[in-house]
């Protein structure tokens, strides 16, 4: 006797006990996928704006940018828009490899107070940041 | 086995160390490292968006010991971040799977993240 499950999972019945014949492809965890996605559409994300953040540290060290050029550049919506990109990408990215690291190496309950307290942490660097960008900074 | 001393992902002290394990925990170092930065980050973005004089501390800062030091770190870990980021891309996407290829790419990360130290620390001292 078979029946499908959650999710297109084919079971069958026999004598009561049930055995999946075929297991899910991502995963049983539900969040494995979202996961993965999640850190590698940050990642591609990243891989062009942090090198821009990073280039704009080194034209101030430099004393090729200035503040006046720099402010200019704040209040240009393009600028605040891709700067408002990398901020979310950045802190997406480093909750998803906070999270990971504590999978791997945290194994006690605490491992839940850990992962909330990054998700904490993060959100609030988020909202200076964010602030900095479309408030503070104009 | 209780559930407190189930084996966890990566054995440091288990498995046998090589370059790709050397390339993976290298690749969690550097996102912890520039986590860390994200708030400095944030604060020198506050300062260069303050008054004149704000900025001009900021800039201070970035010529000081400390600030070059920081510069220096946050760049290193950047390129190497990135450049071991892409290679795990493509280990996802199926390119370079063979134990052989996956020890010299990370030969190969490894290589270009020193060759940048030594060229950030040139530029900067």
């Amino acid at each position: 006797m078979y029946g499908v499950g959650d999710g297109g999972r084919v079971c069958s019945c026999v004598w009561g006990v049930v055995m999946v014949k075929r297991v899910r492809d991502l995963g049983a965890a539900h969040s494995g996928f979202s996961d993965w996605y999640w850190q590698r559409l940050s990642a591609v994300l990243l891989l062009v704006l942090l090198p821009l953040a990073l280039a704009s540290l080194w034209a101030v060290y430099w004393g090729v940018l200035d503040q006046s050029a720099f402010l200019n550049g704040f209040h240009n919506f393009i600028f605040r828009l891709l700067h408002t990109l990398l901020a979310v990408a950045l802190l997406v990215h480093a909750y998803m490899g906070l999270k990971v690291i504590i999978e791997d190496y945290v194994h006690t309950g605490f491992r839940v107070v850990c992962i909330a307290l990054v998700l904490i942490l993060m959100g609030g660097l988020g909202v200076c940041w964010l602030a900095l960008i479309w408030a503070w900074g104009g | 086995m209780t559930r407190k001393d189930k084996p966890l992902s990566p054995r440091l002290s288990i498995y046998h160390w090589h370059w790709g394990m050397v390339a993976s925990i290298a690749h969690r170092a550097s996102g912890v490292l520039l986590i860390l930065c994200i708030p400095i980050y944030i604060w020198l973005l506050y300062g260069m968006t303050g008054s004149p004089q704000n900025f001009e501390h900021i800039v201070n800062i970035l010529h000081s010991l400390w600030g070059r030091l920081g510069l220096w770190a946050a760049s290193v870990a950047v390129v190497y971040h990135i450049c071991n980021g892409i290679r795990f891309l493509c280990l996802d996407a199926g390119w370079g799977e063979l134990q052989m290829m996956m020890r010299y790419s990370a030969c190969m990360v490894l290589g270009m993240a020193g060759v940048s130290a030594v060229v950030f620390g040139v530029l900067l001292w």
